[in-house]
Protein backbone atom coordinates (compact mmCIF):
# COMPACT_ATOMS: atom_id res chain seq x y z
CA UNK A 1 0.00 0.00 0.00
CA UNK A 2 1.72 3.42 -1.25
CA UNK A 3 1.02 5.48 1.81
CA UNK A 4 3.09 8.32 1.86
CA UNK A 5 2.73 9.72 5.31
CA UNK A 6 0.68 12.46 6.76
CA UNK A 7 -0.76 15.43 4.64
CA UNK A 8 -3.03 17.30 6.94
CA UNK A 9 -3.87 16.95 11.09
CA UNK A 10 -7.21 18.09 12.20
CA UNK A 11 -7.61 20.28 15.39
CA UNK A 12 -10.44 21.54 17.85
CA UNK A 13 -9.22 24.22 19.77
CA UNK A 14 -10.51 26.35 22.09
CA UNK A 15 -8.83 29.64 20.87
CA UNK A 16 -8.76 29.92 17.22
CA UNK A 17 -6.90 33.22 17.37
CA UNK A 18 -3.57 32.09 19.53
CA UNK A 19 -3.92 28.76 17.45
CA UNK A 20 -3.36 31.13 13.84
CA UNK A 21 -0.88 33.25 15.77
CA UNK A 22 1.15 30.84 16.70
CA UNK A 23 1.40 28.76 13.39
CA UNK A 24 1.88 31.29 11.57
CA UNK A 25 4.80 32.66 13.91
CA UNK A 26 6.15 29.05 13.50
CA UNK A 27 6.79 29.91 9.53
CA UNK A 28 3.34 27.89 8.25
CA UNK A 29 2.20 29.50 5.50
CA UNK A 30 -1.46 30.79 6.12
CA UNK A 31 -3.41 28.93 3.11
CA UNK A 32 -7.29 29.82 4.22
CA UNK A 33 -8.42 31.39 7.11
CA UNK A 34 -11.82 32.00 8.28
CA UNK A 35 -13.94 32.50 11.09
CA UNK A 36 -14.66 28.85 11.57
CA UNK A 37 -10.62 28.70 11.22
CA UNK A 38 -7.76 27.71 8.50
CA UNK A 39 -5.29 25.82 7.45
CA UNK A 40 -1.10 26.22 7.68
CA UNK A 41 0.55 24.93 5.26
CA UNK A 42 4.55 23.75 4.67
CA UNK A 43 6.15 24.46 1.14
CA UNK A 44 4.69 20.73 0.19
CA UNK A 45 1.61 21.80 1.00
CA UNK A 46 1.24 19.09 3.72
CA UNK A 47 -0.47 21.03 6.82
CA UNK A 48 -2.76 21.96 10.07
CA UNK A 49 -6.25 22.97 9.88
CA UNK A 50 -7.69 24.28 13.26
CA UNK A 51 -11.76 24.61 14.26
CA UNK A 52 -13.48 24.98 16.60
CA UNK A 53 -13.74 22.45 19.57
CA UNK A 54 -17.69 22.27 18.56
CA UNK A 55 -17.27 22.69 14.94
CA UNK A 56 -20.12 20.40 13.74
CA UNK A 57 -17.94 19.63 10.83
CA UNK A 58 -15.13 17.67 12.54
CA UNK A 59 -15.48 13.91 13.40
CA UNK A 60 -16.18 13.05 17.34
CA UNK A 61 -13.82 14.14 19.95
CA UNK A 62 -12.43 11.44 21.83
CA UNK A 63 -13.39 11.09 25.31
CA UNK A 64 -10.07 12.59 26.56
CA UNK A 65 -10.69 15.77 25.45
CA UNK A 66 -7.77 16.29 23.09
CA UNK A 67 -7.69 18.34 20.56
CA UNK A 68 -6.58 15.92 17.57
CA UNK A 69 -9.65 15.28 15.31
CA UNK A 70 -8.52 13.62 12.35
CA UNK A 71 -5.61 12.40 10.48
CA UNK A 72 -5.40 12.55 7.02
CA UNK A 73 -2.66 10.46 5.19
CA UNK A 74 -1.82 11.37 1.46
CA UNK A 75 -1.60 7.76 -0.61
CA UNK A 76 0.80 7.65 -4.06
CA UNK A 77 -2.35 6.89 -6.18
CA UNK A 78 -6.25 6.23 -5.98
CA UNK A 79 -5.64 2.51 -6.62
CA UNK A 80 -3.62 2.83 -3.04
CA UNK A 81 -6.91 4.33 -1.33
CA UNK A 82 -9.10 2.24 -3.34
CA UNK A 83 -7.13 -0.88 -1.77
CA UNK A 84 -7.38 0.64 1.59
CA UNK A 85 -11.02 0.81 1.00
CA UNK A 86 -11.83 -2.80 0.22
CA UNK A 87 -9.13 -3.78 3.22
CA UNK A 88 -10.72 -1.88 6.12
CA UNK A 89 -14.27 -2.50 5.01
CA UNK A 90 -14.12 -6.08 5.73
CA UNK A 91 -14.45 -5.31 9.67
CA UNK A 92 -15.40 -1.38 10.05
CA UNK A 93 -17.55 1.35 8.19
CA UNK A 94 -15.59 3.13 5.65
CA UNK A 95 -17.16 6.46 3.96
CA UNK A 96 -16.36 7.21 0.59
CA UNK A 97 -16.51 10.95 -0.32
CA UNK A 98 -17.24 11.77 -3.68
CA UNK A 99 -13.84 13.08 -4.39
CA UNK A 100 -12.66 9.41 -3.68
CA UNK A 101 -10.95 10.06 -0.57
CA UNK A 102 -12.32 7.61 2.46
CA UNK A 103 -12.93 8.11 6.10
CA UNK A 104 -12.66 5.72 8.90
CA UNK A 105 -11.50 4.92 12.49
CA UNK A 106 -8.48 2.83 13.41
CA UNK A 107 -8.61 0.41 16.03
CA UNK A 108 -7.97 2.50 19.24
CA UNK A 109 -10.81 5.16 17.75
CA UNK A 110 -8.45 7.13 16.16
CA UNK A 111 -10.50 9.21 13.10
CA UNK A 112 -8.58 8.38 10.04
CA UNK A 113 -9.12 10.32 5.98
CA UNK A 114 -7.04 8.42 3.11
CA UNK A 115 -6.49 10.63 0.03
CA UNK A 116 -4.49 10.97 -3.14
CA UNK A 117 -1.78 13.20 -1.85
CA UNK A 118 -2.09 17.06 -1.71
CA UNK A 119 1.35 17.40 -1.64
CA UNK A 120 3.28 19.22 -4.50
CA UNK A 121 6.71 18.75 -5.47
CA UNK A 122 9.15 21.24 -4.31
CA UNK A 123 12.76 21.81 -4.12
CA UNK A 124 14.29 23.99 -1.85
CA UNK A 125 18.08 24.18 -1.41
CA UNK A 126 19.54 21.87 1.51
CA UNK A 127 21.25 23.30 4.10
CA UNK A 128 25.06 23.75 3.09
CA UNK A 129 28.09 23.20 5.40
CA UNK A 130 31.50 23.62 4.55
CA UNK A 131 33.95 20.01 6.07
CA UNK A 132 37.21 19.93 6.13
CA UNK A 133 38.41 17.45 4.06
CA UNK A 134 35.41 17.43 1.80
CA UNK A 135 34.93 19.57 -1.31
CA UNK A 136 33.33 22.97 0.02
CA UNK A 137 29.37 22.73 0.13
CA UNK A 138 29.22 26.07 0.46
CA UNK A 139 30.87 28.08 -2.09
CA UNK A 140 33.11 31.30 -1.58
CA UNK A 141 32.01 34.41 -0.32
CA UNK A 142 28.76 32.38 0.48
CA UNK A 143 27.36 33.89 3.61
CA UNK A 144 25.88 30.84 5.90
CA UNK A 145 24.92 33.42 8.74
CA UNK A 146 21.48 34.89 8.07
CA UNK A 147 19.70 35.88 10.64
CA UNK A 148 17.00 37.22 8.22
CA UNK A 149 16.70 34.17 6.43
CA UNK A 150 13.08 32.83 5.78
CA UNK A 151 12.27 29.82 7.51
CA UNK A 152 9.56 27.94 6.28
CA UNK A 153 8.48 24.42 7.65
CA UNK A 154 9.10 22.21 4.63
CA UNK A 155 6.70 19.13 5.50
CA UNK A 156 4.57 17.75 8.11
CA UNK A 157 7.37 14.85 9.59
CA UNK A 158 5.54 13.37 11.78
CA UNK A 159 2.87 12.73 14.63
CA UNK A 160 3.17 10.72 17.79
CA UNK A 161 -0.09 9.39 20.18
CA UNK A 162 -0.66 8.61 23.13
CA UNK A 163 -2.92 5.36 22.89
CA UNK A 164 -4.83 3.34 25.30
CA UNK A 165 -2.99 -0.39 23.56
CA UNK A 166 -0.28 0.60 22.04
CA UNK A 167 -0.04 -3.42 20.52
CA UNK A 168 -3.22 -2.92 18.82
CA UNK A 169 -2.90 0.26 17.62
CA UNK A 170 0.82 -1.29 15.82
CA UNK A 171 -0.71 -4.30 14.93
CA UNK A 172 -3.70 -1.88 12.66
CA UNK A 173 -0.98 0.12 10.98
CA UNK A 174 1.20 -2.63 10.50
CA UNK A 175 -0.83 -6.07 9.44
CA UNK A 176 -3.73 -3.47 7.78
CA UNK A 177 -2.17 -0.60 6.16
CA UNK A 178 1.70 -2.06 5.59
CA UNK A 179 3.51 0.53 7.70
CA UNK A 180 7.21 -0.56 8.85
CA UNK A 181 8.40 -0.89 12.47
CA UNK A 182 11.97 0.95 11.97
CA UNK A 183 13.05 0.98 16.13
CA UNK A 184 11.41 0.65 19.05
CA UNK A 185 11.61 1.58 23.00
CA UNK A 186 10.50 -0.81 24.90
CA UNK A 187 7.52 -1.74 26.36
CA UNK A 188 6.54 2.66 25.42
CA UNK A 189 5.90 2.29 21.13
CA UNK A 190 7.47 1.28 18.13
CA UNK A 191 8.77 3.98 15.51
CA UNK A 192 6.13 3.22 11.65
CA UNK A 193 6.48 4.61 8.76
CA UNK A 194 4.86 3.84 5.91
CA UNK A 195 5.29 2.38 2.62
CA UNK A 196 5.83 4.65 0.13
CA UNK A 197 8.03 6.48 2.63
CA UNK A 198 11.68 6.81 3.55
CA UNK A 199 11.48 8.53 6.79
CA UNK A 200 12.59 6.95 9.73
CA UNK A 201 9.54 7.28 11.23
CA UNK A 202 5.99 9.35 10.24
CA UNK A 203 4.37 7.39 13.35
CA UNK A 204 4.83 7.07 16.96
CA UNK A 205 2.97 5.72 19.68
CA UNK A 206 3.53 5.84 23.62
CA UNK A 207 1.91 3.60 25.74
CA UNK A 208 -0.79 5.11 28.22
CA UNK A 209 -3.93 5.07 30.50
CA UNK A 210 -6.92 5.59 28.28
CA UNK A 211 -7.76 9.02 29.92
CA UNK A 212 -4.60 10.48 28.23
CA UNK A 213 -5.43 9.31 24.63
CA UNK A 214 -4.21 11.76 21.90
CA UNK A 215 -1.77 13.54 20.64
CA UNK A 216 1.86 14.23 21.99
CA UNK A 217 3.28 15.98 19.30
CA UNK A 218 3.50 16.74 15.31
CA UNK A 219 6.39 18.09 13.74
CA UNK A 220 8.05 19.58 10.78
CA UNK A 221 10.72 18.96 8.79
CA UNK A 222 12.95 22.30 8.28
CA UNK A 223 15.82 22.78 6.31
CA UNK A 224 18.43 21.48 8.52
CA UNK A 225 20.05 22.18 11.99
CA UNK A 226 20.54 25.92 11.43
CA UNK A 227 17.13 26.78 10.38
CA UNK A 228 15.91 24.51 12.92
CA UNK A 229 17.43 26.91 15.84
CA UNK A 230 16.51 29.89 13.72
CA UNK A 231 12.80 28.91 13.80
CA UNK A 232 13.09 27.94 17.50
CA UNK A 233 14.67 31.40 18.39
CA UNK A 234 12.46 33.33 16.79
CA UNK A 235 9.86 31.00 18.48
CA UNK A 236 11.33 32.02 21.89
CA UNK A 237 11.56 35.74 21.12
CA UNK A 238 7.89 35.71 20.75
CA UNK A 239 6.98 34.36 23.64
CA UNK A 240 5.89 30.98 22.79
CA UNK A 241 7.48 28.24 25.47
CA UNK A 242 10.22 26.01 24.56
CA UNK A 243 9.23 22.44 25.80
CA UNK A 244 12.21 20.39 25.08
CA UNK A 245 15.43 21.46 23.37
CA UNK A 246 17.24 21.93 21.19
CA UNK A 247 18.77 18.85 20.64
CA UNK A 248 19.05 15.82 18.45
CA UNK A 249 17.67 12.18 19.26
CA UNK A 250 19.15 8.90 18.65
CA UNK A 251 16.63 7.05 17.12
CA UNK A 252 15.47 8.53 13.44
CA UNK A 253 18.73 11.30 14.23
CA UNK A 254 16.67 14.04 14.17
CA UNK A 255 17.56 17.17 15.29
CA UNK A 256 14.42 18.55 17.82
CA UNK A 257 12.90 21.38 19.06
CA UNK A 258 9.61 21.11 20.93
CA UNK A 259 7.35 23.90 22.27
CA UNK A 260 4.21 24.50 24.07
CA UNK A 261 1.35 25.36 22.13
CA UNK A 262 -2.31 26.40 22.08
CA UNK A 263 -3.28 23.44 20.05
CA UNK A 264 -2.74 21.67 23.22
CA UNK A 265 -0.06 19.40 21.87
CA UNK A 266 3.71 19.96 21.15
CA UNK A 267 5.05 21.29 17.63
CA UNK A 268 8.10 20.03 16.97
CA UNK A 269 10.42 21.52 14.43
CA UNK A 270 13.01 18.36 13.37
CA UNK A 271 15.72 18.45 10.87
CA UNK A 272 17.87 16.08 8.84
CA UNK A 273 16.12 12.63 10.04
CA UNK A 274 17.35 9.24 8.91
CA UNK A 275 16.00 7.64 5.71
CA UNK A 276 15.78 4.06 5.62
CA UNK A 277 14.24 0.80 3.11
CA UNK A 278 13.45 -2.46 3.70
CA UNK A 279 17.20 -3.77 4.22
CA UNK A 280 17.40 -2.13 7.62
CA UNK A 281 16.89 -3.91 10.93
CA UNK A 282 15.44 -2.28 13.60
CA UNK A 283 16.57 -1.73 17.18
CA UNK A 284 15.16 -1.71 20.20
CA UNK A 285 16.42 -0.29 23.33
CA UNK A 286 14.55 0.66 26.94
CA UNK A 287 13.47 4.64 26.66
CA UNK A 288 15.13 7.34 28.91
CA UNK A 289 17.20 10.86 28.89
CA UNK A 290 20.20 8.77 27.78
CA UNK A 291 18.33 6.87 24.64
CA UNK A 292 16.39 9.92 23.77
CA UNK A 293 19.03 12.11 23.03
CA UNK A 294 22.53 12.87 22.15
CA UNK A 295 23.08 15.93 23.48
CA UNK A 296 20.40 18.85 24.80
CA UNK A 297 20.73 22.30 25.03
CA UNK A 298 18.37 25.38 26.06
CA UNK A 299 17.77 28.98 24.57
CA UNK A 300 19.47 31.74 26.65
CA UNK A 301 19.12 35.36 26.20
CA UNK A 302 22.14 36.58 23.45
CA UNK A 303 25.20 37.24 25.11
CA UNK A 304 28.76 39.07 24.53
CA UNK A 305 31.90 38.99 26.78
CA UNK A 306 33.08 42.14 27.57
CA UNK A 307 33.26 44.33 30.38
CA UNK A 308 32.48 44.40 33.93
CA UNK A 309 28.88 43.71 34.78
CA UNK A 310 26.81 47.21 35.06
CA UNK A 311 26.58 48.72 38.40
CA UNK A 312 24.28 47.67 40.83
CA UNK A 313 23.04 44.53 38.66
CA UNK A 314 21.23 42.06 40.92
CA UNK A 315 23.08 39.22 40.88
CA UNK A 316 21.27 35.63 41.67
CA UNK B 1 13.06 36.64 49.60
CA UNK B 2 13.00 40.23 50.22
CA UNK B 3 11.68 41.77 47.26
CA UNK B 4 7.93 41.37 46.29
CA UNK B 5 7.22 39.14 43.09
CA UNK B 6 4.91 42.15 41.73
CA UNK B 7 2.26 44.22 42.94
CA UNK B 8 -1.42 43.08 42.65
CA UNK B 9 -2.29 45.62 40.54
CA UNK B 10 0.39 44.56 37.58
CA UNK B 11 -1.95 41.41 37.06
CA UNK B 12 -5.07 41.33 35.22
CA UNK B 13 -8.08 40.50 37.32
CA UNK B 14 -8.81 37.42 35.49
CA UNK B 15 -5.73 36.70 34.15
CA UNK B 16 -2.28 34.64 35.00
CA UNK B 17 1.29 36.01 35.26
CA UNK B 18 4.69 33.95 35.00
CA UNK B 19 7.35 34.73 37.37
CA UNK B 20 10.69 33.73 37.86
CA UNK B 21 11.47 34.19 41.48
CA UNK B 22 15.12 32.96 41.34
CA UNK B 23 16.25 34.28 38.10
CA UNK B 24 16.73 30.80 36.27
CA UNK B 25 15.81 32.52 32.93
CA UNK B 26 12.51 30.97 32.70
CA UNK B 27 9.28 31.29 34.47
CA UNK B 28 9.26 28.52 37.37
CA UNK B 29 5.49 29.52 39.04
CA UNK B 30 2.35 31.71 38.11
CA UNK B 31 -0.29 33.59 39.76
CA UNK B 32 -3.51 33.51 39.17
CA UNK B 33 -5.74 36.32 40.26
CA UNK B 34 -9.61 36.54 40.98
CA UNK B 35 -10.54 39.45 42.31
CA UNK B 36 -8.11 40.08 45.42
CA UNK B 37 -7.71 36.33 45.66
CA UNK B 38 -4.38 34.85 44.20
CA UNK B 39 -3.60 31.64 43.50
CA UNK B 40 -0.09 30.55 43.15
CA UNK B 41 1.33 26.74 41.40
CA UNK B 42 4.75 25.84 40.14
CA UNK B 43 4.72 26.22 36.78
CA UNK B 44 5.15 22.04 36.60
CA UNK B 45 2.69 19.74 35.06
CA UNK B 46 2.12 16.75 36.78
CA UNK B 47 2.14 14.75 33.79
CA UNK B 48 5.90 14.71 33.04
CA UNK B 49 8.97 16.03 35.60
CA UNK B 50 9.74 19.37 34.91
CA UNK B 51 7.23 19.71 32.55
CA UNK B 52 6.67 23.56 31.55
CA UNK B 53 2.79 24.47 31.39
CA UNK B 54 2.22 27.86 30.03
CA UNK B 55 0.83 28.08 26.12
CA UNK B 56 2.70 31.16 25.88
CA UNK B 57 4.56 33.69 28.04
CA UNK B 58 2.30 34.79 31.00
CA UNK B 59 -0.60 32.46 29.47
CA UNK B 60 -1.87 29.72 32.14
CA UNK B 61 -5.91 29.49 31.71
CA UNK B 62 -8.12 28.35 29.06
CA UNK B 63 -9.59 30.78 26.67
CA UNK B 64 -12.35 31.48 28.84
CA UNK B 65 -10.16 31.71 31.53
CA UNK B 66 -12.59 29.47 33.76
CA UNK B 67 -9.53 26.38 34.49
CA UNK B 68 -5.71 26.78 33.93
CA UNK B 69 -4.60 24.57 31.10
CA UNK B 70 -1.22 23.03 30.44
CA UNK B 71 0.05 24.22 27.21
CA UNK B 72 2.41 20.50 26.43
CA UNK B 73 -1.04 18.02 26.37
CA UNK B 74 -4.23 20.25 27.36
CA UNK B 75 -4.31 19.11 30.88
CA UNK B 76 -6.77 21.38 33.10
CA UNK B 77 -7.01 22.13 36.25
CA UNK B 78 -9.20 24.10 38.96
CA UNK B 79 -8.10 27.62 39.47
CA UNK B 80 -8.42 27.35 43.39
CA UNK B 81 -7.39 23.90 44.40
CA UNK B 82 -4.54 22.76 41.41
CA UNK B 83 -6.76 19.18 41.16
CA UNK B 84 -6.14 17.92 37.37
CA UNK B 85 -10.07 17.35 36.24
CA UNK B 86 -9.19 16.71 32.31
CA UNK B 87 -6.48 15.10 30.55
CA UNK B 88 -3.14 13.09 30.97
CA UNK B 89 -2.48 13.77 34.50
CA UNK B 90 -6.53 13.47 36.10
CA UNK B 91 -6.72 13.25 39.67
CA UNK B 92 -3.13 14.86 40.03
CA UNK B 93 -2.59 18.31 41.94
CA UNK B 94 -0.44 21.36 40.76
CA UNK B 95 2.33 22.12 43.13
CA UNK B 96 0.91 25.23 45.07
CA UNK B 97 3.20 27.98 46.20
CA UNK B 98 2.38 30.20 49.36
CA UNK B 99 1.90 33.98 48.72
CA UNK B 100 1.62 36.83 51.16
CA UNK B 101 0.14 40.24 49.93
CA UNK B 102 1.43 43.02 52.32
CA UNK B 103 0.33 46.80 51.35
CA UNK B 104 -0.40 45.58 47.70
CA UNK B 105 2.71 43.79 47.29
CA UNK B 106 2.90 40.18 46.48
CA UNK B 107 5.33 38.09 47.93
CA UNK B 108 6.50 34.27 48.70
CA UNK B 109 5.78 33.11 52.08
CA UNK B 110 7.95 30.21 52.18
CA UNK B 111 11.28 29.21 50.78
CA UNK B 112 11.49 28.26 47.19
CA UNK B 113 13.25 25.81 45.51
CA UNK B 114 14.87 26.19 41.93
CA UNK B 115 12.14 25.03 38.74
CA UNK B 116 14.78 24.45 36.17
CA UNK B 117 16.80 21.20 35.52
CA UNK B 118 20.41 21.51 36.45
CA UNK B 119 22.94 22.13 34.35
CA UNK B 120 24.94 19.51 32.46
CA UNK B 121 27.68 18.53 35.30
CA UNK B 122 26.08 20.37 38.23
CA UNK B 123 23.33 18.68 40.52
CA UNK B 124 21.07 21.10 42.48
CA UNK B 125 22.01 21.62 45.67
Amino acid sequence: MRIIGPDELVFGVDDLDACRQFLLDSGLIEAEWSAAGGTFVGLDNTGITVRARDDASLPAALASGATIRQTIYGCEDQATVDAIETELGRDREVVRSPDGSITCSDDVGIALKFQVTKRKPFTAPPELVNSPGAAPARGFNVVGANEDAVAVPRTLSHLVYFSPDMDKQEAFYVERLRFVVTDRFTDVGPFLRPAACTDHHTLFMVQTPPHMQGMEHFAFHMQGPTELMLAGTRMLNKGWESFWGPGRHKFGSNWFWYFNCPLMTHFEFDADMDLHDDEWVPRETDVGAPSAQMFLFEGVEKWFPSGPPPEGEDHH
Amino acid sequence: MTAPLAQVADIEDGHSKGFDPLGEGRDTMFIVRRGEALFGWRNACPHYDHARMAWKKDEFLTGDRARIVCGAHGAQFEIDTGLCVLGPCLGDRLTAVALEVRDGAIFLAAPYAPGLRPRMGRAHH
